[in-house]
């Protein structure tokens, strides 16, 4: 009898869920301890001696301690931190809610309406949406700057508002789930556009609602060069994105000078709880919007 | 359409209008505060500054590295979640996808933690060298590699996820007819599959060209944490928002802006071209 040659079906599949399993733990590992050192101590992370990935150092008095050094950041008792999470929000709802005013109508008139330019707006939508955003953001500048609103958050949350891609959604939406018979039928029952918008297309729409609103949001909420650009001179009005910047100027790992002028520390757990809380938000978003996602997720694969 | 119509106006057309409007100006100086009609000076400022071609030349250094592996780390591992039928591989898509979670800043602070000697996880892979501090990781010639992991890591998912659906789009009937004929795994995977997602591995190829040409966070945060080794203007776009906040130069900024939006524009006109994201109208019609 001679020994038995694993077939190459078996040697593929076993070498198939290696490479798989190896890749995974690569991207998983980091992740578990960057959250692990939210909740680790500064000495030991500096003397290293929380065993793998650090997860022998986790407490919760160490995260009650960290968030005192982040919360206590910023003049007079410090509340910047805070602050711009509010920021954050604030700017990611209404540039949402202004991305869904604005995306839903027209995604719905390009799909179901004739109107002069129709594809040249189509056309133009397509190239905004694949277009990297950043490009746009100097020229945004100077056109802000221009009417001295430099520092203030209302023109972000309009920029935010323009949402190509949103609009996409909606126009992909419209084109498959309302016919053009059942808007003929409607037509011809006598119901103006606008009643036909608000009274067929928008019911039926809580998919794309919830798909525009959601990814606008994450948008908002990880855009960083364009609050850079604007807001980066008023310190109250910064949003959370740039703010863990400042955190990270403020830490005494990059720079001694500044960091020793302030009363807290900020070593790496304190960067690292900052930055997870920051993720919070965009957690929760997540997990309303999760429903939605997965049914809509062939639509959403075109967006980069 | 109309409160888009003025949200295109203000957010995109307007101020490409204004931009490639201040781009016509002269700067003004300090002997002639007056700014007037400067033609295409603004852009002669721009393209002979001396660190214009090094933007561009630091942007190819990286996207040599960065996008064959990017594209082959999605369509490879594409590949290998769509041959993981049931559990196995959607948990594996889902693993591959959170890493794109992160955006932006935290990912760039995870890569604060990485890359970091004495308390990274996988400071062995450089265990070898002799770097012992996060100021001698992060230098100037790392740079590309260190932007290359940077942009996989944060990148990737998303456009397994994209990819994996296209593959998902092709009709069941085509791999029957291959297995009935005798194709294995491997023969399937190469030569039925890859060819029929040659578009969409396109499409993943253009869209991260344009992105790779307006990176600026990841630059722009790692020069913070280099001591100053790398330099404030390595990407174009950091050369434009050095001539609009350092020098107040507002038009070279917009001829800079204007340049990168031309290199952007042509290859998002391609892209919408090519990849029958306008066409599809014609069919639904």
């Amino acid at each position: 009898m001679s020994t038995r040659v694993p077939s190459p079906q078996v040697v593929g599949r076993v070498s198939r869920v290696t490479v798989m399993l190896v890749v995974a733990a690569m991207f998983v590992l980091p992740i578990v301890g960057f959250i692990a050192m939210a909740f680790r101590d500064q000495e030991n992370v500096a003397a290293g001696t929380d065993g793998f990935l650090g997860l022998g150092g986790l407490s919760w008095d160490h995260v009650v301690f960290s968030w005192s050094q982040i919360a206590g950041f910023g003049p007079a008792g410090g509340g910047l931190f805070q602050r711009w999470i509010l920021n954050s929000l604030l700017l990611a709802v209404t540039g949402g809610v202004l991305a869904l005013v604005a995306a839903l109508p027209a995604g719905y008139a390009l799909a179901r309406l004739r109107f002069r330019w129709r594809r040249i707006w189509l056309f133009a939508t397509l190239l905004a949406m694949v277009m990297p955003n950043t490009v746009l953001v100097i020229p945004l500048f100077l056109e802000v700057n221009a009417i001295g609103a430099v520092g203030q958050l209302w023109p972000v949350a309009v920029i935010m508002g323009f949402f190509p891609f949103g609009v996409y959604l909606s126009y992909i939406h419209f084109m498959t789930t309302m016919p053009p018979e059942l808007v003929e039928a409607a037509r011809i029952d006598g119901l103006g556009e606008y009643a036909i918008f608000f009274r067929i297309g928008l019911p039926i729409s809580k998919q794309a609602i919830a798909l525009v609103a959601f990814f606008s949001f994450v948008a908002n909420w990880t855009n960083f060069f364009l609050p850079l650009a604007l807001l980066t001179s008023n310190q109250q009005n910064k949003t959370i994105s740039i703010g863990i910047q400042e955190l990270i100027g403020a830490s005494p790992l990059f720079n001694a000078t500044v960091a020793a002028g302030l009363d807290v520390k900020l070593y790496m757990p304190q960067l690292a709880l900052a930055t997870v809380i920051s993720m919070l938000p965009l957690l929760a978003v997540f997990i309303g919007a999760q429903r939605f996602l997965v049914r809509g997720q062939t639509v959403g694969a075109v967006k980069g | 359409m109309a409160p888009y119509a003025l949200l295109f106006l203000v957010a995109a057309a307007i101020p490409i209008g204004y931009a490639l409007w201040i781009s016509l100006q002269k700067a003004p100086t300090l002997v002639n505060p007056q700014s007037g009609f400067g033609g295409i000076d603004a852009y002669v400022t721009a393209v002979t500054d001396f660190r214009f071609f090094d933007t561009f030349i630091n942007i190819f250094t990286v996207m040599i590295v960065w996008l064959p592996l990017m594209i082959i780390g999605i369509v490879g591992l594409a590949l290998l979640v769509h041959a993981s039928p049931g559990r196995f591989g959607e948990s594996m898509r889902f693993i591959y996808f959170l890493p794109g979670a992160l955006a932006g800043i935290a990912n760039f602070v995870l890569w604060v933690y990485l890359l970091n000697p004495s308390i990274s996880p996988i400071a062995f892979l450089w265990q070898g060298s002799v770097l012992s501090n996060l100021k001698e990781v992060v230098t100037a010639e790392n740079l590309p590699l260190i932007l290359t992991a940077m942009l996989f890591f944060q990148g990737v998912g998303t456009w397994i996820v994209i990819v994996y659906g296209g593959l998902n789009g092709i009709a069941e009937e085509v791999f029957e007819a291959a297995k009935i004929d005798g194709a294995n795994a491997w023969q399937l995977a190469w030569r039925i599959k890859l060819p029929l997602i040659r578009p969409w591995i396109g499409y993943a190829a253009l869209m991260n060209l344009a992105y790779g040409f307006q990176l600026f966070l990841e630059p722009y945060l790692l020069r913070q944490i280099s001591s100053g080794s790398i330099e404030g203007e390595w990407a174009p776009t950091q050369l434009g928002y050095a001539f609009a906040f350092t020098n107040r130069n507002f038009p070279a900024a917009a001829a800079m802006s204007i340049i990168l939006l031309v290199i952007t524009l042509a290859i998002g006109m391609f892209i919408v071209f090519r990849s029958g994201l306008f066409g599809e109208e014609e069919k639904s019609k």
